[in-house]
């Protein structure tokens, strides 16, 4: 497993937003969206959207989905996979913990378990 | 008799749909999609990325060939010229004859035509299809004008990327500014605007008459200017491909009329997209719309009809185009009765609101305001009041509002 980047409090993303973690950061070369979703639980993403280039951080978060904000595909904050049309595509995921109250984010760790 | 099989006559995002959802729904049977141009592809890129050549074919096909092998959807390169749907039959070009149980049509439309002297001629250009992208793009160079005739969508969004080619480019339109039934008055006022800054000129009038020599095309409008470019492209809308219908028998009205499942006067066949034009019970028919989500909505609707399922609900509308590095959006509908409320950043509108009477949210559109749009479009869905005073203020987020 990759080494943990700690993006500090769970305060410090509010409920229904997101942060951006730069490539260059997070050392997969590719931004990553961390989602402080509905349900309570943070989730992390590739930022851009799979199918055009656009924020996901910068979409609509509701219970554990985003919605681009530019074409309205949405995919599932837990798997990645794409919801609806346009995105064909699932997004990457990977996976944060949250530790004695600090949100702890594993670059290119699959938030998903490898089935057995 | 549970359904075996399904023909979608027609790869655009309306018969992709409804073959993606048919499978999604757990559909088995066989499945085939019959299109002159093979793979489906997204359009909408045609005007903008596939244009510019920053996406390329491959990229804006709407899955990849994988996806038809994984899926078991077979894909014939072809032309339906006839169907025969008592018997569930369609005839290609080649001769080729294909039946299922079900027939859908997704066959779109054409691109409209001028209604004036030489409106129909070979070279006045249109943007339907990737080979029109590709043949536009042959063509845009340095120092080439091109005359745009109709600012909508497609003609704005074009006249943007033709400038990235460093071609001189000209738009014309009858009405100025063009939009505001889609955006409202100050929204379209503000795009309509930006295309003179670029450096486009911009002519409001009627064309009358189109001619072209060797050298160039002459346009010669209503206020008896004449404008003298290289190419002409028309982008006026499309007329629905309603051919095969026609052959078919069915109920044709500018679409193939269909109910709230989809359905055709015909039991056989179901006609979804640009093509298909909804008959209410009362006979009342709604005006058709070209729109892309409606393509995918219609889709997803007729394979949940083709299977007995209950239909998806679909909410208020919804476009976007991109011009000018600007990205436009509208949901619901700006037309009508009741109070426009515009929402100002530093003196600019960026968003438009039409209220109803009762107060309830009929429209709105933003300029780079993706979750301004998305919130309204859950306070229009969901019947929310909101005060014009807040909506007209920028310090206020939407989202807020749409809980």
């Amino acid at each position: 497993m990759s080494e943990a980047i700690n993006l500090g409090s769970i305060d410090d993303i509010d409920e229904g937003e997101a942060k951006v973690v730069s490539g260059a950061e997070n050392g997969t070369g590719e931004d990553i969206a961390v989602f402080h979703a509905e349900d309570g639980n943070f989730y992390a993403l590739d930022d851009n959207c799979t199918h055009e280039t656009a924020s996901l951080a910068d979409g609509w978060i509701e219970g554990t989905e985003v919605e681009c904000p530019v074409h309205s595909a949405k995919f599932c904050l837990k798997s990645g996979a794409a919801l609806c049309m346009p995105a064909t595509i699932a997004a990457r995921t990977h996976k944060v913990v949250v530790e004695d109250g600090e949100v702890l984010l594993y670059p290119n760790t699959s938030a998903v378990p490898a089935s057995a | 008799m549970a359904l075996e099989s399904v023909i979608v006559v027609g790869g655009g995002m309306a018969g992709f749909t409804t073959v993606k959802d048919l499978r999604a729904r757990g559909f088995e049977g066989t499945l085939t999609i019959v299109d002159p141009e093979g793979l489906p592809y997204d359009r909408p890129p045609l005007s903008k990325d596939y244009l510019l050549g920053t996406r390329t074919g491959e990229q804006i096909q709407l899955a990849d060939a994988s996806w038809f092998e994984e899926q078991n959807v077979q894909v014939i390169t072809g032309k339906a010229v006839a169907l025969r749907p008592d018997e569930g039959m369609v005839i290609l070009e080649s001769g080729r004859e294909l039946s299922a149980d079900k027939i859908v049509l997704a066959t779109g439309g054409a691109a409209r035509r001028l209604d004036i002297p030489g409106g129909d001629l070979e070279s006045v250009l249109e943007l339907r299809n990737r080979a029109d992208a590709d043949n536009l793009r042959s063509l845009l160079r340095p120092g080439v004008h091109l005359a745009i005739i109709g600012a909508g969508l497609i003609g704005a969004e074009t006249a943007s990327s033709a400038l990235a080619f460093d071609a001189e480019v000209t738009l014309i339109d009858p009405v100025e500014p063009p939009l505001v039934p889609a955006v409202g008055l100050a929204l379209a006022e503000r795009l309509h605007h930006m295309h003179g800054a670029r450096g486009i000129k911009v002519v409001t009038g009627v064309p009358l008459a189109i001619s072209a020599d060797e050298a160039a095309h002459r346009i010669e409008m209503d206020s008896g200017e004449a404008i003298t470019a290289d190419l002409v492209l028309v982008g006026i809308g499309i007329v629905p491909e309603t051919a095969l219908a026609a052959s078919a028998g069915l109920d044709i009205d500018n679409g193939t009329l269909v109910d709230d499942h989809q359905r055709t006067s015909h039991p056989n066949v179901y006609a979804v997209g640009d093509s298909s034009r909804t008959r209410q019970p009362d006979g009342t028919l709604l005006r058709r719309a070209e729109h892309w989500e409606h393509a995918m909505h219609t889709g997803s609707t007729a394979a949940a009809a083709l299977l007995g399922q209950d239909l998806p609900v679909h909410g208020a509308s919804w476009f976007w185009s991109d011009r000018h590095g600007v990205h436009v959006e509208g949901v619901g509908s700006m037309l009508g009765d009741g109070i426009i409320v515009v929402r100002e950043k530093d003196g600019v509108p960026v968003a438009s609101f039409r209220l109803a009477a009762d107060g309830t949210m009929a429209g709105c559109a933003a300029i780079d305001g993706g979750l301004t749009v998305r919130a309204a479009r859950r306070i229009i869905d969901r019947g929310i009041r909101v005060d014009p005073v807040l909506l007209a203020d920028p310090g206020v987020d939407l989202k807020k509002l749409a809980r």
